[in-house]
């Protein structure tokens, strides 16, 4: 690290103490989420979006305590080149993917097994299962040291409207065929726990290696636990509010990938393809009543029940 | 008043029935159970501290959280094996933690965050990866942590952007990785650290290999009272020895993924209400990297020995130390960095002497191993746990919501302590 060559800022850019009034709904700009085409699907879906420009406004960034949360740490569980939303009962089907939270997650996955299977969460109740495609320095595969997922209203949701994810909500978010960079938007690198949401994995030091982070939608049709495209069925909030199309607002889950990867990022693939190819996946079977709790008790009641700091 | 088993099996039934003001006393055994307050001003007691004991098993979450509830005193119990702390109060005004152990937790033992006018008093806290006690993100805090003893964590004391009318005082905090550890960064609100008044503290021994510990315990390991990035704090009559490095340091935190800039001197005072409106940094204008130095502490009267880097230093990693206007006096003391560091720098008059001579180099301290962090859940705080003192009247006394303020200390009245027999 040269410190030498640290810039001392010391104009201030906001007071002492930041806003809690709710996250910026800055409108992401660029960038359409490309067309979507689904592993060993035929034919195009495009993602059912809110927002006419195509790209969903920018999720709550920055120093945590401003809207209301909780959040879950997981270890890192297991690969395996299975995907029990995409290709359900089809083990081996799929690229390979990062599992983080339930151990039993694979091919033959159902909500039920799910919630009968065991979390090595620091929230042992979230038996949900997420799951990225792997990251790979050309043949390897680098193995992630952790996940954490953020819930939070979305950019200027009300949070006491959010509701809980139905039991067996299966979502993608990110697209595996995108064949243009996805709008950060929903999709985004960075080091550690800054601010910056890059398009491309940036150089990251040592002390605060790559992450990866999703941003999934956060209004639910109230109808369908899955859709063909395993996106359509949900849609992301625009201006703090849900379409009528999909009028539940639920959690927007942000799900970050931690690796300790550090340099030079350009020999990085993704195991679903190109570097821009990066999603993620979510299996709701997290427990009920807890789902319920925390939605209550933290979102609701406008508290801040975790952070993560970075500081590991 | 309510009593568990007698009227609620479960404390959790208990917390549900309760209505404001209400007293529940818990009586000896063990619960499996993490539970949630949501009800303002209630008083919940054990009638045994070290037989009133929630476990978590590492499958609970958090012992007793209050979310939002203003008011809530515990007291007297034990929380332990909980995957992130034993006691946590969010979001609250009011909140006291009396006579309370909290050990082998995952996060912190006892944790106030974003909250105002509070208190932890004669609690014990150990075997937790982060702090045993932590106070953050409020300006000002208006709290007191009185009569602790925190060990065998990764840090005694953390607070992160916390201060202001915020008391660390008459405590133990020894065998952790580090002991008294003020921080600021720009990960979470009110930032930065300031105005913690840190005096008459037994702080000794931080030099743990074996705890568990978060990578800024490991970072800051073998120091005693060690302000990274800290400003305006007060650190006086603190008795500080057996250090393999510094008793007490003031050294910058080098943030490289900041969420924000540095505030500027001029808003240091400002209670966090007054700026709640102040928009959001634009990403672009946030550097990459932000150091947060240590500014305007003051270093008095403090009883120092055998700190084996320096007992007293400051140190910047590219600032020019001699401007960020931390002082040093009356300290009984043998080793300093800078090595004229009293005269270089006196709380009154003019200092004088030269800046560059043995000077700390902190920067030195990144590129060191150091033995890496055990996990919270097999390794073992030594001592075993043992008894702590119990509260007095723990069956008479009456409900004490914590709704009238932390207690008042009289900190002139504070004098060194003297060194453990």
């Amino acid at each position: 690290m040269t410190r030498g060559a640290i810039a001392l800022v010391l104009v201030a850019l906001v007071g002492a103490c930041a806003s809690d009034a709710g996250g910026s709904s800055s409108r992401s700009t660029s960038d359409s989420p490309g067309m979507d085409e689904m592993d060993g699907m035929t034919g195009m879906d495009h993602a059912a979006s809110s927002n006419p420009d195509g790209a969903p406004d920018a999720p709550v960034t920055g120093a945590q305590g401003r809207v209301p949360q909780f959040v879950v740490e997981c270890p890192f569980s297991h690969a395996l080149r299975d995907d029990p939303i995409v290709f359900p009962g089809l083990p081996g089907n799929s690229h390979l993917h990062l599992f983080f939270g339930n151990e039993s997650a694979d091919a033959y996955s159902t909500a039920s097994s799910l919630l009968a299977g065991r979390s090595l969460c620091d929230q042992r109740l979230d038996t949900a299962s997420y799951w990225v495609p792997a990251l790979m320095d050309g043949q390897t595969m680098l193995t992630p040291a952790k996940s954490v997922a953020y819930y939070r209203p979305g950019a200027g949701v009300d949070p006491r409207s959010i509701q809980p994810y139905p039991l067996g909500l299966e979502v993608v978010a990110g697209s595996a065929g995108a064949e243009e960079p996805q709008s950060t938007a929903v999709v985004a690198w960075t080091c550690g726990t800054g601010i910056d949401r890059e398009v491309l994995p940036p150089t990251c030091p040592p002390s605060r290696p790559l992450r990866f982070l999703v941003t999934f939608p956060d209004c639910w049709d109230g109808v369908n636990l899955d859709s063909a495209d395993h996106k359509s069925h949900m849609a992301y909030s625009s201006e703090g509010a849900c379409p009528s199309s999909h009028p539940v607002p639920v959690p927007q889950l942000q799900f970050s990938v931690a690796y300790g990867f550090s340099g030079d990022p350009s020999r990085l693939t993704l195991a679903s393809g190109a570097i821009i190819t990066g999603h993620a996946d979510f299996f709701n079977a997290w427990d009920e009543n807890k789902l319920a709790s925390e939605i209550s008790q933290c979102i609701h009641r406008g508290v801040i029940c975790g952070v993560t700091s970075g500081r590991d | 008043m309510i009593n568990v088993p007698d009227d609620q099996p479960t404390i959790q039934g208990a917390v549900d029935m309760a209505a404001p003001g209400d007293l529940i006393l818990i009586q000896p055994g063990t619960y499996n159970e993490a539970v949630t307050v949501e009800t303002n001003d209630l008083t919940i007691r054990g009638l045994d501290r070290n037989t009133v004991v929630l476990d978590g098993e590492f499958e609970l979450d958090d012992g007793i959280r209050v979310v939002g509830a203003n008011g809530v005193a515990i007291e007297n119990m034990t929380a332990r094996n909980y995957t992130r702390n034993g006691f946590f109060w969010t979001g609250v005004t009011g909140y006291r933690g009396s006579y309370l152990t909290a050990f082998r937790n995952g996060d912190y033992g006892a944790y106030a965050f974003l909250s105002y006018s509070g208190q932890f008093d004669h609690g014990y806290g150990a075997g937790s990866p982060d702090a045993g006690f932590y106070i953050g993100g409020c300006y000002p805090c208006d709290a007191v942590i009185s009569d602790v003893i925190s060990e065998y964590n990764g840090l005694g004391y953390s607070g992160t952007n916390s201060g202001g009318d915020l008391y660390i005082v008459n405590s133990v905090f020894r065998f952790n990785r580090a002991g008294i550890v003020p921080n600021s960064g720009s990960y979470e609100l009110r930032h930065p650290e300031r105005a913690s008044t840190i005096v008459g503290n037994t702080v000794y021994s931080n030099n743990q290999q074996d705890t568990p510990a978060i990578d800024v315990a490991l970072l800051a390991m073998g120091n005693g009272i060690l302000s990274a990035g800290g400003v305006k704090n007060v650190i006086e009559r603190n008795l500080v020895f057996d250090h393999d490095k510094t008793g007490i340091g003031l050294v910058p935190f080098l943030e490289e993924d900041a969420n924000d800039d540095q505030p500027s001197p001029d808003t240091w005072d400002q209670p966090c209400a007054e700026t709640l409106d102040d928009p959001l940094p634009d990403p672009a204008d946030v550097p990459d990297a932000v150091l947060w130095d240590s500014h305007g502490n003051s270093v008095e009267g403090n009883v120092l020995e055998d700190n084996r880097a320096a007992d007293i230093a400051a140190d910047s990693a590219g600032t020019d130390i001699s401007t960020l206007g931390n002082c040093f006096s009356n300290n009984t003391f043998s080793t300093s960095a800078p090595t004229d560091l009293e005269p270089l720098a006196p709380c009154s008059g003019t200092g004088s002497g030269d800046w560059t001579a043995g000077v700390l180099n902190v920067a030195s301290w990144l590129g060191e191993t150091r033995p890496p962090s055990a996990d919270y859940q097999t390794s073992s705080p030594k001592p075993q746990e043992q008894e702590q003192d119990n509260m007095p009247d723990a069956e008479t006394a009456p409900a004490n919501p914590a709704n009238n303020g932390p207690m008042t200390i009289d900190i002139d009245a504070i004098t060194v302590p003297s060194k453990p027999g």
